[in-house]
């Protein structure tokens, strides 16, 4: 078998040194919490770890597949209500006692609980639910779109209709979802024997490891032919198809696995802030994940992530300082203008500059150390002719 | 006889604006076959048709026995059917291995894909494809970085890293400066016999230099059909071309 690298490695020198480099920033989130002993912080770095991967799951079918979805928040939210479902059957409601339907449904006079609340007594159905209904919502928002040739600035108005329709229905059905209030008042989360109490070391890890398991496979689906040809896909969509491939189900595919990420990181958003309410499905929140990602670098998934947090952290110690109070947003605004301005490719961009610097500065020395093996050898071949004559 | 690529009544409308008009062509298999004609005369939308771009109002395109005309665009791809863009169209941010990576692929199924690395095992392969057409020394370069002439060159050999056996190649040679045009008229030559080939050019002097048969086109129709010097000495074909590009001086 042919190897591609001359490492003799079957993967590139790039794909190791980007293992490692994700390898090792996953590692520094695992060791927070051993440095850091405060749970009530721990619960705060968790909900950027969340945000963390929604922004990487939005880099995934933007920066990859050139889909600028900007309705990202809808799988989001859609996750994250699964999730409160499920643990609002495991509160005992204070009115109608264990087993009883929750309070918000008696203040809202439903007689009983609604066909599609039952099946979430049971948390693994809840936990499919919660990735397999944004992917089925997704899947078919994809195939029509994808299907139909839609492309570019039409995506990006198509999704977000969707997100507002998906907001809107959600606070409109208010019996059964709680409305503007949301769902509140949630059990904690049980799973394996563990309970995950939101201000606690489990469940940081719990984020923690989801955030790792998903960074991964978005990078195995970015390092397979499948995500090579989703990036030619964004370069020339048309020189692919004629190729033979069938773009728009490359597309879904992309689409898809970006909003089961995003599904997953809702429910743990749930579970991290102990409620789940229809600003989870917001056009600010979906238009700030598109901001984190261009800040963080879209063609980068680790710099995705890193922008959320670095972007969503600021963002909340920039609110709670008075002195920022009313001035954040026209800071978060500054500061997306001047990285799509200098740096078109996000802050990760600056990690390809560096390193190209650096190696400019070494290329010379060898150059330089090279250059004399080079000329001896015309005149040895001058030499060697004079000789022979 | 039917050829390898038989097109027949051919005809496309674009709301009363009839691009190509009861065209017939037929190609055999391992030919070579020059495509000119004067701006405007259908030649791309001929292209366009066969490779499914653009969907005939009627006529039947049939290749290896299969008809092409209802297909969409990537089972006429899959049939076996490469096309090179008069605008050359190659993947920018994707290096040249990673476009040959791409255009390389018997599977094209997604999920056939997804369990796939990106970075295959036949590197040896895709190089010398690279070579081929002078690119071997450029293999890791974004194609961004080519030249005008490379990135024709590349998206050539994309269409034999597909292994398609039908190219059809829209002007290829626009652009290049003699010594390119050179070059590619030898990859040409060299694909001949192998692939069968469609070639649609201005360029005379390069059409000399690969063609056999050459079929001219004029507003949307066969106007005639023969070797160089047989066309260049057909009277209609001169009063079409009459101050256009003097096809006779070529
Ligand atoms: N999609 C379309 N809609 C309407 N008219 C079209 C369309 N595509 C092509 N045409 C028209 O069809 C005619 C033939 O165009 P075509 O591009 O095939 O010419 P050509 O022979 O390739 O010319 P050139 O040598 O300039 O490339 C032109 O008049 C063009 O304006
Ligand atoms: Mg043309």
């Amino acid at each position: 078998m042919a190897l591609p690298s001359k490492s003799g490695l079957p993967i590139s020198r790039q794909t190791l040194i980007q293992l490692i480099v994700y390898g090792l920033v996953c590692l520094a989130i695992f060791i927070f919490p051993f440095i850091l002993d405060n749970d009530f912080l721990l619960n705060r770095y968790a909900r950027y770890l969340v945000l963390a991967m929604v922004a990487m799951a939005l880099s995934l079918s933007w920066g990859y597949a050139g889909i600028l979805n900007l309705g990202q928040a809808m799988a989001f939210g859609l996750g994250s209500y699964c999730m409160a479902m499920a643990l609002k059957l495991r509160t005992v409601p204070v009115h109608t006692g264990a087993g009883g339907l929750p309070d918000f449904m008696v203040w809202n006079n439903v007689e009983s609980l609604p066909w599609f609340w039952v099946p979430f007594y049971n948390m693994p159905f809840a936990i499919i639910a919660g990735i397999g209904v944004p992917v089925a919502v997704s899947f078919l928002l994809g195939w029509f779109m994808f299907k139909g040739r839609i492309t570019g600035v039409y995506v990006a108005i198509i999704t977000l209709a969707a997100l507002v329709v998906a907001n809107l229905l959600i606070i409109d059905a208010q019996s059964v979802t709680g409305g503007f209030n949301g769902i509140t008042d949630l059990a904690q989360l049980e799973l394996f024997g563990f309970t995950f109490d939101a201000y606690s070391k489990s469940t940081y890890f719990l984020v923690a490891g989801c955030l790792t398991v998903s960074l991964f496979v978005a990078l195995m689906v970015t390092k397979s032919k499948a995500g090579l040809v989703l990036q030619a896909v964004r370069d020339h969509e048309d020189r692919v198809r004629f190729f033979g491939y069938d773009v728009a189900s490359f597309k879904v595919l992309a689409f898809c696995v970006s909003a089961g990420i995003a599904g997953l990181a809702g429910m743990l958003y749930t579970v991290v802030l102990e409620f789940a309410s229809p600003t989870f499905l917001d056009v600010s929140l979906s238009l700030s994940i598109v901001i984190w990602v261009a800040v963080g670098g879209r063609q980068s998934l680790l710099g995705a992530a890193l922008g959320a947090i670095l972007v969503a952290g600021t963002q909340s110690s920039l609110q709670e300082n008075e002195f920022f109070l009313d001035t954040w947003m026209l800071i978060m605004g500054a500061l997306f203008v001047l990285v799509v301005l200098f740096l078109p490719n996000g802050l990760a961009s600056l990690v390809d500059i560096i390193g190209r610097a650096l190696k400019r500065g070494r290329g010379p020395a060898q150059r330089s150390t090279s250059s004399p093996a080079q000329t001896s050898e015309p005149a040895e071949a001058n030499v060697s002719k004079q000789g022979a004559e | 006889m039917s050829g390898h690529l038989q097109i027949t009544d051919l005809t496309v409308d674009f709301g009363g604006f009839t691009a190509v008009k009861d065209l017939g062509l037929t190609i055999n298999k391992g030919e070579l076959r020059c495509l000119i004609g004067p701006n405007g005369a259908g030649k791309t939308t001929t292209l366009d048709l066969i490779c499914g771009k653009t969907k005939p109002t009627r006529g039947s395109i049939k290749y290896d026995g299969k008809e092409l005309a209802s297909l969409e665009e990537y089972k006429i791809a899959r049939a076996g059917v490469g096309r090179k863009f008069q605008i050359p169209s190659v993947f920018k941010q994707l290096t040249v291995y990673e476009n040959l990576e791409v255009a390389n692929c018997k599977n094209t199924g997604v999920f056939a894909n997804l369990f796939r690395p990106g970075h295959s095992s036949h590197r040896d392969g895709l190089e010398k494809l690279a070579e081929f057409v002078g690119l071997a020394d450029q293999l890791d370069l974004p194609a961004a970085y080519l030249s005008h002439g490379q990135t024709q060159w590349l998206e050539i050999a994309l269409l034999l890293a597909r292994d398609s056996e039908l190219i059809l190649l829209d002007e290829p040679t626009a652009g290049m400066t003699a010594q390119e045009t050179h070059k590619t008229a030898e990859i040409c030559n060299r694909l001949k016999g192998k692939h069968t080939i469609v070639v649609v050019e201005h360029d005379m002097g390069f059409v000399r230099e690969i063609c056999d048969v050459i079929s001219v086109m004029h507003q949307g129709q066969l106007l005639a059909e023969g070797t160089a010097d047989e066309i260049s000495a057909d009277p209609q074909v001169r009063e079409v071309y009459l101050g256009s590009m003097g096809i006779g001086d070529a």
